[in-house]
């Protein structure tokens, strides 16, 4: 039985605006679950109704398979860290992490034991005296975990947590929350606009756009499958190239005509093409690690001129403008390669993606090779 | 012609800090004749209740002089068979109660006005608000006869539940601005932490905006301490305040002013300690608002 379950579940604001439009997620117990989306995408309207912040409009919402439509706040046993950190400006950070022990009546010593033990595991032991307002934002975002955590909730809500932390503050209380979520096995529900983010914490991913989920998946099923050009174009980096393409064929098979170049398509992954989509303006996509340089000039081949070279390290990243748009492609960063020089480049099509006019995807998602991270 | 008046900017910028000294004493002797403006009343009714009668009425001015106790006295323990002890009393209930209950309902109705929305509650705050509109002294007659219908002329109660009245709606109208400034994550932050409505208020809502419930408390306070008009007209003897009994010093041809100005001193003496004492929260209070 799923811990979370949203059952077509909409949010309508009284002035008309629908911020969440029938979602159905179903989250399992213990998992580690971002809500995935740009800024106003309702990824926070669907986190404040599962805190009871704000009605269900329509559908039901279920905690352990039991509806919580009409449970108020403070019962359903859940703990919410904010990204203004909302601590309470008139108490000390002692107090701070132990507000929701004292809501629940538990004994002074109790308290105290257990707030201790939790400022170590932050390593906030030495803040307690302080009020939020002498506390840097690392420290008070730390102090809302704590209070979060000071008493052991169903759920865990964390709405964008690190989004006014500096980056290299983020980069480590990422790791912290995982190891959290790996000791504490609770299940959570982290809202985030920064695909890595959401990446390096959770165990699945929903991408939402518009009040609408998108795609549920993991990380990799979600970059390797995306089902349609949003969710290519917010999930990867760098960012998927996307050029305008035609459907055509040639005694091969299926070709995909990107520009002057056709580029033939397997034939395992075009079983759901139709020719309902041959005379569609189609948009052909390939992510920058799925570009290689080719010398040989063949009919699948596009050229352009070097614009830009950003290294990377082990890479570097290479920008070509191409007649139809420019194309973005790692190297390695070993190819000696200078601005303006002519290229010829060739894709991966066992991994490269066509979106419908619509933006639904229309090849057969590719099989990773097993070993493979990227 | 204007235009001609101003110096270039380089001799103006030379010229300000030539004439630096100059003004920093110009605005000081401003102050000081600002302040010795307010204060010299203050000095007058402390040295008149410490003078004897000849030096009171002294031309020129008795400036030193031994100070005499017995006006103060006077005022404590006779003067017309009750002492000002028993109206400070009178004042200091009054004030202290109606002004803890103003506060206390206009803290709880401004909090559910900020908070809840529910249907008519524009209407309701306008007509808490609408109960200032009309001079206080067209509800004088009205306020009589129910008062004295029910019984409790010259009682305390009586104007602990009038000045109540005139309070909440102020109390209400300023804490709800205070209340509206409070972040909602705080207190939905305590929603979820498992507080109930009532709780957030008592234990984030309130404490948060503590400088204003002091600010808006001394306010009232200094309402109900100076009230003449319903003081007057609803109590006789047992229950009268102080401005009362100090009105009873002007007869119709003299004024003593020896104990006037004794009983006046009593009268204003707890409010500056008080004002003295919470003037940091008086202070912080006024510019809360704006510097959160």
């Amino acid at each position: 039985m799923p811990a979370i379950e949203f059952l077509s579940v909409t949010k309508r604001y009284p002035d008309g605006t629908v911020a969440v439009s029938s979602l159905d997620l179903a989250i399992e117990p213990a998992e580690y679950v971002c809500l995935l989306g740009p800024s106003g995408c309702g990824k926070s309207s669907t986190l404040r109704m599962l805190a009871g912040l704000e009605e269900v409009s329509e559908g039901e919402l279920r905690l352990d398979g039991r509806a919580i439509n009409g449970l108020p706040a403070q019962r359903r046993d859940m703990a919410m860290v904010f990204e203004n950190y909302a601590l309470y400006p008139h108490l000390n950070v002692f107090d701070n992490i132990a507000m929701p022990l004292v809501a629940r009546g538990r004994a002074a010593s109790e308290i105290c034991t257990r707030v201790a033990r939790v400022a170590e595991a932050l390593q906030i032991s030495d803040l307690l005296k302080r009020y939020p307002a002498q506390l840097s934002g690392g420290q008070r975002q730390r102090v809302g975990v704590g209070r979060a955590i000071v008493r052991r909730p169903s759920t865990f809500l964390l709405d964008e947590p690190f989004g006014h932390l500096e980056a290299y503050l983020r980069l480590q209380l990422r790791a912290e929350f995982r190891r959290l979520h790996e000791r504490l096995g609770t299940t959570t529900l982290h809202i985030t606009h920064d695909h890595e983010e959401a990446a390096a914490v959770s165990d699945r991913i929903a991408v939402i756009e518009q009040g609408r989920l998108q795609q549920f998946g993991t990380f990799l099923e979600l970059l390797d499958n995306p089902v349609n050009r949003f969710v290519a174009e917010f999930i990867g980096s760098p960012p998927i190239n996307l050029l305008p393409a035609q459907l055509t064929g040639s005694e091969n098979g299926p070709c995909v005509k990107v520009g002057p170049a056709k580029v033939p398509l397997p034939m395992a992954r075009t079983a759901g093409l139709s020719q309902a989509v041959a005379s569609e303006q189609l948009t052909f996509g390939v992510r920058p690690e799925d570009v290689y340089f080719d010398t040989q000039d063949t009919s699948e081949t596009l050229f352009g001129d070097v614009v830009a070279i950003e290294p990377q390290g082990d890479f570097s990243l290479i920008t070509v403008d191409i007649t139809v748009g420019t194309i973005r492609a790692m190297m390695s960063s070993t190819t000696i390669l200078r601005r303006g020089q002519r290229v010829g480049l060739r894709f991966d099509v066992s991994r490269a993606h066509l979106f419908a006019a619509d933006g639904h995807s229309l090849l057969v998602p590719p099989v990773r090779p097993a070993g493979k991270a990227r | 012609m204007r235009e001609a008046t101003i110096p270039p900017p380089a001799s103006r910028h030379r010229s300000v800090g030539h004439w630096r000294p100059l003004r920093t004493g110009g605005l000081l002797a401003v102050a000081v004749a600002f302040v010795g403006w307010c204060v010299f009343p203050f000095y007058i009714m402390i040295t008149t209740a410490l003078k004897t009668d000849p030096q009171i009425f002294a031309w020129p001015p008795v400036w030193l002089f031994h100070p005499v106790l017995r006006n103060m006295q006077n005022a404590f323990f006779v003067v017309g068979g009750r002492s000002a002890l028993f109206f400070l009393m009178n004042s200091i209930i009054v004030t202290a109660v109606s002004t803890i209950l103003a506060v206390l309902l206009g803290s709880m109705t401004a909090y559910g006005l900020a908070r809840f929305h529910f249907p008519g509650d524009r209407n309701i705050a306008f007509f808490i608000l609408s109960t200032r509109f009309a001079p206080p002294v067209a509800f004088v007659i009205p306020t009589y006869v129910l008062v004295e219908r029910v019984g409790l002329l010259d009682t305390r109660l009586a104007l602990i539940i009038v000045y109540t009245a005139a309070n909440v709606s102020f109390v209400t109208w300023i804490l709800r601005g205070f209340f509206v400034d409070i972040p909602k994550e705080i207190e939905e932050a305590a929603l979820v932490d498992g507080y109930r409505h009532i709780e957030i208020f008592w234990r984030v809502a309130l404490p948060l905006i503590k400088p204003g419930v002091i600010t808006t408390g001394i306010l009232c306070a200094v309402f109900s301490w100076n009230e003449f008009l319903y003081a007057m007209i609803l109590t006789q003897s047992r229950a009268s305040t102080l401005p009362v009994y100090l009105s009873q010093f002007s007869g119709s041809t003299t004024l003593v002013w020896d104990q006037y100005m004794a009983v006046g001193v009593i009268a204003v003496l707890p409010v500056l300690l008080a004002a003295w004492w919470l003037e940091k929260h008086l202070v912080r209070g006024m510019t809360f608002g704006a510097v959160r």
